[in-house]
């Protein structure tokens, strides 16, 4: 009766296989690894194995083991910017047949995208994301559509003594390329040519440089933007001290939690544009079969029952990870948690993902060494810098600040 | 003729001890001096090799030799300057003030005529504490809310988020762990000094300073010497307090960390291992120039020459 | 009389001074561990609400416990080899004419002084070559080799102060020079040789850019790069409560140490640096 799994190389003390699962620290994840080793029936055993916070320590982990070729990881939980980059070094399996179908099947469509590389699937959509316009209504009745228009509302605000920041991540780190990637693509541009070959920049670039450069140094700006990471701005809007925020939509059941009293006032609006609506940063994260992985028909079984539409909602009501599945969000339980659910739906139509390159780690570095702080940016000749490391860093040549 | 033989004899037995001694002396000494070799020789060989290739690991289909170009490459990049600087104003900065308030602690632990032990107990507690657990101290001490250094703060700065006050933390760090081992070594240096000239000085009417820079310094010189080179060198290659207290933000990173992150973060074993032999090489000029400039001679081989 | 007073209260504040330089920080950490979670962000010294909830905490998280398990047998089991390699290489060079002796201790103190970064890169390399990368002998290896230098430095000059005259004695009742070292020697150096370990272990101890660059999981993984990975339970929180727990555990060792073997720790210290 046991053959089976004792030829499968053994695992657990159980007999049954093991499948690592490594992933970013997720509050309720335990009940997820759960519910799909019930399923599972015996056939395999989830482990979980926590990751660190951020998410270039979490990349420096699993980059570092499958570099050395371990055998011990098997389920990878990645974030988005990662696929072209493990998919190229040969570290994760593509999807395909039976697998790459149900993978896909009922998947959003960006979210779906960022697991691509080279027309082939690398991973299996688990969560996305986007960011949103947040704000107060008791202080900002109307919210603009423009970046302009909330510079405008931050000075008349000022200009009355009231609360008047806008806080955005502005540290130097992956924040700040998300802000300058929507900001660019918003203006009909990108970092690089969509084929992630080479750099693109020029006139939108431009552009977008020229906003942040007036946002840093407006009446919006907290003097605390250069050190912004996505919880203080979160935790600065918390403290009353601030009028709008871009953030994520977990902020939502933060402010619910900490400060209920300001939740009535508490309204999202889509991302802003630079003459228009924006385009919202795209985010989340996907579910990748490690390359040296012993146990390949288990790990993909276990992926798939852990970014299962059952799965996702539990993730999505209770840690507040938006699904990728499209009908998750037409789930009853879903109304509470997420009132701004069709806000995402329709930021997903327009999102702007970051670039996809094998190199994006780099890029990204550079990218946020030269943003930072956003108040210095001098548009044509932090281009012009920008355009230098950019293809450097796309051939990965030049130095890692 | 009959005198000849037993000399002849007795030399014989003396040179026969002799090469046994040696025999004994390389079996002895073979494997430590083998390890070293092994872990630290062959590595920075490696490293050399390393250094001329292109060898990103993300791209293993790519590999190739490339000359210098890796050289080029770091030696023209203002973030690699940067982290050089970065690291030479920490090392001066720091080895300075441990210098001064080493001697100080020396002194202190010396003369003092209260709870002497007690105090030179007290004293190792920095020098024993990992230095990572030092540093989530320092960092959690200055963070704006958790720490009670940041209270004295004005409100709203976040000192280990900019260049300037990230800097004065990590020397700040770092100075307080490693002053008490350079106190110690000056301590020991103290010891050399006779009292009896400390007390000749004092009858010719010397004040206690005259009697500290006159006496006491020329004395202490080679102790003094030997701490500076070696503070200097491990000072230089500071790496656990940054990666703790700031991560490398805001321009703070040394030149261990670009090197960490290039190598471990951008897997270019290319550039990373460039970098690991430019930091070589410059800790090898540092010590050429302490021993040459000051004569300092290695420890160990003080003993032959007494 | 009255002079006397001045001076020794004099020395009172210096101390004092002292003592508070040295264990400020450290009482700080301490706070921070028996802070209650909801009062860990007031900023104060002294923790207003005490619970030990952090420390549970940690020895609850297998990772931490494997981290304390890999720290002490990475540390003991480099501790003990360098030592008895530092040993003979110390008696050599304390005891014996042999050519070569000044390249010897020259290397080593090379060694001593190496940038441990400019071997990151190639053990990475090696270690993953040779199937040793993120075990036990990956990181024992360097270990052993930043450990020598200092292994020999501390015990030749402890060597040197050993009455060799036994040794003489021993060999006149016909034992080889081995013979002789082992039975006479090295229970003499016994105290030496307690002291350089001592020194050896808390280097160990210390390491972190070998225990991050050379390990990726906790089957080697030791308890500083343990303690820098911890994660809260969510994205967002900060596990400082368990950092500051955790931090406290590992120091305890040192102040055991640093506790019983002052004035030991202090002779070792300088005994290899400073003589000349």
């Amino acid at each position: 009766m046991l053959a089976g799994t004792v030829a499968g190389c053994g695992g657990g003390s159980t007999g049954r296989p093991v499948v690592n699962l490594y992933n970013a620290p997720q509050e309720n994840i335990g009940a997820l690894v759960d519910r799909c080793n019930r399923l599972a029936g015996g056939r395999y055993r989830i482990v979980l194995n926590t990751l660190p916070r951020d998410a270039d320590g979490q990349r420096e982990q699993l980059v570092r083991r499958l570099a050395a070729g371990d055998t011990g990881l098997d389920v990878l939980g990645l974030d988005v910017t990662w696929t072209a980059e493990l998919a190229e070094a040969g570290w994760i399996r593509p999807w395909t047949g039976e697998h790459e179908r149900r993978a896909r099947e009922g998947t959003l469509a960006k979210p779906l995208e960022t697991a691509v590389w080279k027309g082939r699937l690398y991973a299996a959509p688990y969560n996305t994301n986007v960011q949103l316009l947040w704000y107060r209504s008791d202080l900002i009745p109307r919210p603009p559509r423009t970046w302009d228009g909330l510079m405008r509302e931050s000075a008349r605000l000022a200009a009355q003594g009231r609360p008047h920041y806008g806080e955005v991540t502005g540290a130097r780190y992956e924040g700040l390329v998300v802000w300058f990637n929507s900001l660019i693509q918003s203006a009909g541009g990108g970092i690089l040519t969509p084929d992630g070959e080479r750099v693109s920049l020029g006139a939108p670039a431009r552009t977008a440089l020229a906003t942040m450069r007036a946002f840093a140094r407006s009446r919006a700006a907290d003097p605390s933007l250069p050190s912004m990471r996505e919880d203080d701005v979160r935790l600065a809007m918390e403290s009353g001290r601030a009028a709008f925020q871009i953030n994520w939509p977990f902020v939502y059941a933060s402010m619910a939690a900490n400060r209920p009293g300001m939740l009535r006032t508490f309204r999202w609006a889509p991302y802003p544009g630079i003459d228009g609506p924006g385009r919202a940063p795209l985010g989340g994260g996907n579910f990748g079969i490690s390359a040296y992985t012993e146990r390949p028909r288990e790990s993909y079984e276990a992926a798939l029952c852990l970014r299962d539409a059952e799965s996702q909602k539990i993730a999505a009501v209770r840690d507040g990870l938006p699904p990728t599945i499209r009908s998750v969000y037409d789930e009853p339980e879903m109304a509470k948690a997420y009132p701004m659910r069709q806000a995402i739906l329709d930021a997903l139509q327009t999102a702007a993902p970051r670039p996809k390159t094998p190199t994006y780690q780099n890029v990204s570095t550079v990218t946020s060494a030269v943003l930072s702080p956003p108040d210095a940016i001098e548009p044509a000749r932090t281009e012009a810098r920008l355009r230098e490391l950019i293809s450097e860093a796309l051939q990965s040549k030049g130095v890692l600040p | 003729m009959i005198t000849r033989a037993p000399a002849r004899h007795a030399r014989r037995r003396i040179s026969e001890e002799k090469a046994a001694q040696r025999r004994l002396a390389l079996w002895l000494c073979a494997p430590a001096a083998l390890v070293m070799l092994l872990v630290t020789g062959w590595p920075i060989l490696y490293a050399v090799l390393l250094s001329l290739q292109r060898y990103d690991l993300r791209f293993p289909g790519e590999r190739a030799w490339v000359g210098l170009d890796n050289y080029a490459a770091v030696l023209t990049d203002p973030f690699w300057w940067n982290a050089f600087w970065v690291t030479v104003v920490i090392t001066v900065v720091s080895v300075a003030i441990e210098l001064v308030l080493g001697m100080l602690l020396a002194l202190a632990m010396y003369r003092t005529l209260v709870g002497r032990g007690a105090i030179r107990t007290l004293v190792l507690i920095p020098y024993g504490i990992v230095t990572v657990v030092a540093a989530y101290g320092w960092r959690y001490a200055w963070t704006p809310e958790t720490g009670w250094l940041a209270e004295a703060l004005p409100a709203g700065s976040a000192p280990l988020t900019e260049k300037v006050p990230g800097l004065a933390i990590i020397i700040l760090a770092e100075v307080w762990k490693t002053t008490p081992f350079m106190a110690l070594l000056l301590m020991a240096g103290l010891a050399l000094v006779p009292d009896d000239l400390l007390k000749a000085a004092a009858m010719d009417g010397a004040s206690a300073w005259q009697r500290f820079w006159h006496v006491t310094l020329p004395l202490m010189r080679p102790a003094i010497l030997v701490a500076l080179l070696f503070r200097t060198l491990d000072a230089f290659r500071i790496f656990d307090n940054i990666y703790v207290l700031t991560g490398g933000a805001a321009d703070t990173g040394s030149v261990s960390l670009i090197a960490y992150r290039n190598l471990i973060g951008g897997l270019n074993l290319g550039i990373g291992s460039t970098m690991s032999v430019l930091v070589f090489l410059t800790v090898a000029a540092i010590s050429f120039l302490f021993i040459r400039a000051f004569g300092i001679s290695a420890p160990g081989t003080q003993g032959e020459r007494r | 009389m009255k002079a006397d007073r001045a001076v020794m209260t004099r020395w009172l504040v210096v101390d004092l001074l002292v003592v508070l330089y040295a264990l400020i920080p450290v009482l700080w950490i301490a706070s921070l561990s028996f802070k209650h979670p909801s009062t860990f962000t007031d900023g104060s010294f002294v923790p207003r609400r005490w619970t030990l909830e952090n420390y549970t905490g940690i020895f609850d998280n297998p990772d931490f416990t494997r981290g304390l398990i890999n720290s002490i047998g990475i540390g003991l089991i480099a501790t003990l080899i360098a030592i008895v390699l530092g040993t003979m290489a110390a008696y050599a060079i304390a005891r014996l004419d042999f050519p070569g002796k000044n390249a010897l201790v020259g290397a080593s103190l090379l060694v001593a002084m190496f940038p441990q970064i400019s071997l990151v890169s190639p053990l990475f390399q090696i270690e993953r070559a040779l199937g040793l990368f993120d075990t036990w002998p990956g990181l024992i290896i360097p270990y052993i080799t930043f450990a020598l230098p200092l292994t020999i430095f501390t015990l030749s000059s402890f060597l040197r102060e050993i009455p060799w005259e036994l040794e003489q004695a021993a060999k006149m009742d016909g034992a080889t020079p081995f013979q002789a070292f082992r039975q006479v020697i090295a229970p003499l150096a016994m105290p030496g040789m307690v002291t350089t370990a001592i020194l050896t272990f808390i280097f160990c101890w210390n390491d972190f850019l070998f225990a991050i660059s050379l390990t990726s999981s906790d089957r080697a993984r030791t308890a500083p790069a343990t303690i820098s990975f911890f994660t809260g339970s969510t994205q967002f929180e900060d596990p400082a409560g368990s950092i500051a727990a955790a931090a406290v555990v590992v120091t305890v060792p040192i102040i055991v140490f640093v506790l019983f073997f002052q004035r030991r720790i202090v002779s070792g210290l300088t005994s290899g640096a400073v003589k000349g």
